[in-house]
């Protein structure tokens, strides 16, 4: 509406406060504990009647955490919520809907076996000894047919569609009156009928709601709403009027300037080879053949990068070569000795790490504590155990150093469940639990997936480390650019067989982008 | 005379079910809101001890009432265990067993015979005296009961709450609904029902205390619960069928006759086998709370 761009500040002096409805000035969340870091680092934002408010940001930036934070979920650390510019604390969600404040879950807050009306009728402030079902099957029609969001009151939702449950979820925290609606990710449940949800969403603003969306995906932060505050690591990066603003500026706030580290390459010195594969096939999990006649090798010091659609054999490598996997044929001949169908603990002790796809299910024992898991692999050994003896001081010393080496945020390393860290502070214990060793062979498989693009810059800067220490790594994954960033050779695999490869000084991008496209290559394999 | 036979093992039936049918409604309670308790042995045996001194003190019912609030309080101490404190259920329930079984064998030897205890003339329950057999009040509590259970779960708000806390904690949380305080009264009002059958046993049914009087009857309704799949009208199905192998087994033990042809030891094993029958045959094929067993905590 007005001129230059709009800070976020200019924008609340310019707008005047009369229709803010809800503001937090100052928010601040942090774990307790040893790493003390804020989740919430001093977030203002505020919702005005009439508008929908998007909240961008990558998954672990603490969108989630400030959607808690302003419907009562969540104790703050620090700062202040105003209602209609009246400080207010909220103690439970009851006192975020009693002032006027609903929040739809991303993961839904609904009672499975019961039916719509009756998870409706949990919440309302009526006594306890009456059954007010008949009222709410009537207003939940009626609230059905003003906002267009149709459900069967009398829906089991355990039967509804992820859709309908959505709409169930909605209408729920529309029946108690909220002026205020915070959706957290309500688009990651139904991508296929977001439509109809931003349909509603809009006619609701109109009607005079202030909303609240929060999103990852930059396309509907500028598809929806009128203005969009993005979140990266706990902190704001400021507030755009959504006309104003693109996607460039979008992807700058969120993710920083990613400008790829300069990574030093020396030579491969060593011709010495420490990972070689022969003529290996396996299945996969439907009994399908998984790998075709794989063959390489991976010497000293050197980074072998496979790209190519994920679900083309690529997993399955990684798992026969770590022991996870049985190989029909062929061989993994480790240093020399051959290593096919050994179990995992042999393929440890032979000295390969392996950074899993399954980074919660097979990278870490969930329910287990951090400190557990950041020594799972060298328990057996001294100085973490003698005989049936763990020493606990020097595991406790070992996971600090390297919680604290590679940045994982954690509040306690003998208390918090590991199954409560996002998947980025997984994954660098996972890295950190691989690497501190210096192994001499390391399996990573999509190693940076849903990492900030620090943690990109830091992980890819461990692997040029490892590579220079002499470590043969092997690295699966989507993106192109790490590929190309970090191989010293690239495969390209496609159903199954490696169809080209590439030395990575000369590899053209769109080569093999094209190969990867199509699952064969020009000249050099042609069958 | 067969007729009268019948009439007699039927009316017997009808006694032997009532504890279980109250452990048992009171103990869906208590599952509904997502705690299991498995001290409900104990407590019936407490409850048998502090009803028929209490009774011996102030009357039957002043006993009954008795038994009650002894349930009530240890139900208040597992629950206090299981919510608040984030206690493991199964590990709560048992020492409730064993502290139930060690207090009441000392109890037993401090008053006298070690063992055993009559319950004093005056605080005996007297039966209703109808044309067709004396039968005690007691059974049509439990009668009444169920339903009134069924009500109150099935057709209340308060029902809701109590089945949504043992089926989604966390939805329960964001409807504003108290976890730990639901839970915790929930479990600690079915102890109550424990405790009140405990009392039934020895002040009305037996007429005396023994240290083991609860005879696994905690159990049993644990099973009838399973049974039940958490519906307390089926409760009543359940606790029939236990109440009859259960008093059967008394019934062979006074009859020569019947003991010539079947050991009476292999009728006193009925119910247990009858227990583990039932139970094999219905479990997998009923549903239990989602959250049951596990404490709630919000991150």
């Amino acid at each position: 509406m007005r001129g230059c761009s709009i800070s976020k500040e200019e924008s609340s002096l310019v707008e005047g406060k009369s229709d803010t409805i809800l503001e937090g000035k100052g928010i601040c969340k942090g774990f307790p504990g040893v790493w003390e870091h804020l989740i919430l680092d001093h977030i203002d934002i505020d919702v005005r009647a009439g508008e929908i408010h998007t909240l961008l940001g990558e998954n672990g930036a603490g969108k989630t955490v400030i959607a808690n934070c302003l419907s009562g979920f969540y104790m703050l650390s620090e700062g202040q919520i105003y209602v209609k510019g009246k400080p207010v604390t909220l103690k439970s969600p009851r006192d975020g809907i009693r002032h006027g404040i609903g929040m739809v879950h991303q993961e839904l807050a609904l009672v499975k076996p019961f039916t719509v009306a009756e998870n409706i009728a949990l919440g309302l402030p009526t006594s306890d000894l009456t059954f007010p079902l008949p009222e709410v099957e009537d207003r939940v029609r009626e609230l059905s047919e003003k906002y267009k969001l149709y459900i069967d009151p009398l829906a089991r939702v355990e039967d509804l569609s992820a859709g309908e449950q959505q709409r169930a979820e909605i209408i729920k925290v529309l029946y108690h009156d909220p002026e205020i609606l915070i959706l957290d990710e309500p688009t990651s449940l139904i991508s296929a009928d977001a439509e109809h949800l931003f349909e509603a969403l809009n006619s609701m603003a109109e009607m005079g709601y202030g909303i609240l969306f929060i999103t990852h995906k930059i396309k509907e932060a500028l598809e929806i709403g009128n203005r969009v505050t993005v979140l990266r690591l706990g902190k704001s990066m400021g507030t755009r009027e959504t006309a104003k603003t693109d996607k460039t500026e979008l992807v700058k706030l969120m993710f920083g300037e990613h400008t790829p580290a300069h990574l030093e390459r020396k030579p491969v010195g060593s011709k010495r080879v420490v990972l070689e594969v022969r003529n290996l096939e396996a299945l996969a999990a439907d009994e399908e053949p998984a790998l075709q006649g794989v063959s390489f090798s991976i010497r000293e010091g050197e980074i072998l990068g496979f790209a190519g659609v994920s679900g083309n054999g690529q997993s399955e490598l990684a798992e026969v070569i770590t022991g996870l996997r049985r190989a029909t044929k062929g061989e993994v001949i480790i240093h020399g000795k051959d290593y096919t169908n050994h179990n995992p603990r042999d393929i440890i002790r032979a000295g390969v790490s392996h950074v899993p796809e399954k980074r919660r299910e097979v990278g870490v024992i969930e329910p287990m504590t951090v400190a557990e898991n950041v020594v799972l692999k060298d328990i057996r050994v001294s100085p973490f155990s003698k005989g049936s003896f763990v020493n606990i001081s020097r595991v406790t010393a070992h996971a600090k150093e390297i919680v604290s080496r590679f940045g994982a945020l954690v509040s306690d390393l003998w208390k918090s469940q590991t199954r409560i860290l996002s998947g980025g502070n997984i994954q660098r214990l996972i890295l950190g639990r691989e690497t501190w060793r210096m192994p001499k062979c390391i399996v990573a498989v999509y190693p940076t997936q849903g990492l900030d693009a620090k943690a990109i810059d830091h992980t890819w800067e461990l692997f040029m480390r490892l590579r220079e220490a002499g470590s043969s790594i092997l690295i699966v994954s989507e993106d192109l650019d790490e590929i190309m960033a970090l191989s010293d050779r690239i495969a390209v695999m496609s159903n199954g067989r490696i169809v080209g490869m590439f030395e990575g000084s000369k590899a053209n991008r769109e080569e093999i982008g094209l190969m990867i496209a199509t699952g064969a290559s020009g000249s050099e394999h042609s069958q | 005379m067969n007729l009268g036979y019948l009439w007699g093992i039927f009316l017997g039936s009808l006694h032997a079910m009532v504890p279980i049918t109250l452990t048992a409604t009171g103990e869906v309670i208590g599952e509904s809101s997502g705690l299991f308790n498995i001290g409900l042995e104990g407590i019936i045996l407490l409850g048998a001890m502090t009803g028929a001194l209490g009774a011996e003190v102030g009357g039957p019912i002043f006993g009954l009432l008795v038994g009650v609030v002894t349930g009530f309080a240890i139900g208040l101490v597992f629950g206090l265990v299981c919510t608040y404190f984030k206690g493991v259920q199964l590990i709560a329930g048992v020492g409730i067993n064993l502290f139930a079984a060690g207090l009441v064998t000392f109890w037993l030897i401090d008053l006298g015979v070690p063992g055993h205890h009559a319950v004093a003339e005056k605080g005996q329950m007297v039966d209703i005296s109808t044309p067709l057999g004396d039968f005690s009040p007691m059974i049509l509590v439990a009668l009444g009961l169920p339903v009134l259970i069924y009500f109150l779960l099935y057709r209340t708000k308060l029902g809701l709450k109590i089945r949504a806390v043992g089926e989604n904690p966390q939805a329960a949380d964001v409807a504003g609904i108290k976890i730990h305080l639901l839970r915790w009264l929930s479990t600690a009002a079915g102890a109550s029902l424990a405790g009140l059958a405990g009392a039934y046993i020895s002040i009305d049914w037996m007429g005396s205390v023994t240290k083991e009087i609860s005879a696994g009857r905690g159990f049993i309704a644990l099973a009838t619960v399973v049974f039940s799949g958490l519906n307390p009208l089926l409760v009543l199905l359940g606790g029939f069928i236990f109440g009859f192998f259960d008093n059967l087994a008394v019934w062979v033990a006074t009859m020569p006759a019947v003991q010539k042809v079947i050991p009476w030891q292999f009728v006193a094993m009925a119910p247990y086998v009858v227990t583990l029958l039932v139970v094999a045959g219905v479990i997998g094929r009923v549903r239990f709370p989602a959250a049951m067993g596990i404490p709630y905590e919000r991150e």
